[in-house]
């Protein structure tokens, strides 16, 4: 049972990742013309994880089970496309922000598929299943 | 949620922004020919609209580069040498400004439609 709660947090963590993302990438995308901006993207889902929560839980027991990503923990950093950047210093490339949005897209899916399966099973569990 | 509002916030003001300069491209490819006309050009800024940062147009400013002289000693507006002030207009130019805010513009809808797509399929889990 608490690993499947640990499996719902995890895909909800997953799905508010991909939701901050999408927002950088749609101000990315607003700002495709404006002078002097600089392209903004999240550090990967993963590599936020393995860097770790802001704090951590003690864990006393090996079978203790920590808390997932924290998706206020979620900082921009810029990025920078190869050969995007115009002469008045804007960096953003549509291509390469339409490769991010797709790619939110995609893991914002499997967020709510996991999400969705997970809650089958929960479902199943108690005898409802569709 | 209230992420996905803020991309919607972002798009829209992209789209706004990008329209208006459509606008004002359109304006000056049809005053191409006006004696005297300046080509009109708005400047991209970062704002903030609630929590997203949003982009918006700055003033309207005339494009102050020297006006086309044009022969025509039968123009009405000619002077003693045959030549009137035409407009600073360049078609190329407006013509690729009006290509490029088109493109800026279907990229942003694009970013408006996904964000509204999210938003479905994340309120989908709940009809369920």
């Amino acid at each position: 049972m608490d690993q499947n709660l640990t499996l719902l947090r995890l895909a909800s963590s997953l799905a508010a990742h991909a939701t901050a993302r999408q927002g950088l990438v749609a101000e990315n995308v607003a700002h495709a013309d404006t002078p002097g901006y600089r392209a903004r993207d999240l550090a990967g889902f993963a590599e936020t994880l393995d860097a770790g929560p802001g704090f951590t839980p003690q864990t006393t027991r090996p079978g203790h089970l920590d808390f997932g990503a924290d998706p206020r923990g979620f900082e921009a950093q810029e990025i920078a496309a190869f050969g995007a950047e115009t002469p008045n210093g804007n960096s953003v490339s549509l291509e390469d922000q339409m490769i991010r949005a797709a790619e939110t897209r995609q893991s914002h899916e499997l967020a709510l598929g996991v999400y969705r399966k997970t809650m089958d099973i929960l479902r199943a569990g108690i005898g409802r299943a569709r | 949620m209230n992420e996905i509002a803020k991309t919607m916030a972002a798009a829209a003001s992209g789209m706004a922004a990008q329209a208006a300069r459509l606008r004002l491209s359109s304006e000056n490819i049809a005053n191409a020919d006006t004696p005297g006309y300046r080509r009109k050009l708005v400047s991209f800024e970062e704002t903030l609209a609630g929590d997203a940062r949003a982009v918006a147009t700055g003033p309207v400013r005339l494009d102050q580069s020297e006006l086309g002289r044009v022969h025509d000693p039968n123009h009405p507006l000619a002077g003693a040498d045959g030549y009137y002030d035409g407009s600073n207009v360049d078609m190329m130019v407006e013509i690729a400004d009006a290509r490029e805010a088109n493109r800026s513009y279907e990229a942003n809808l694009r970013m408006f439609e996904q964000a509204r797509q999210m938003a479905g399929s994340l309120l989908d889990l709940l009809r369920r």
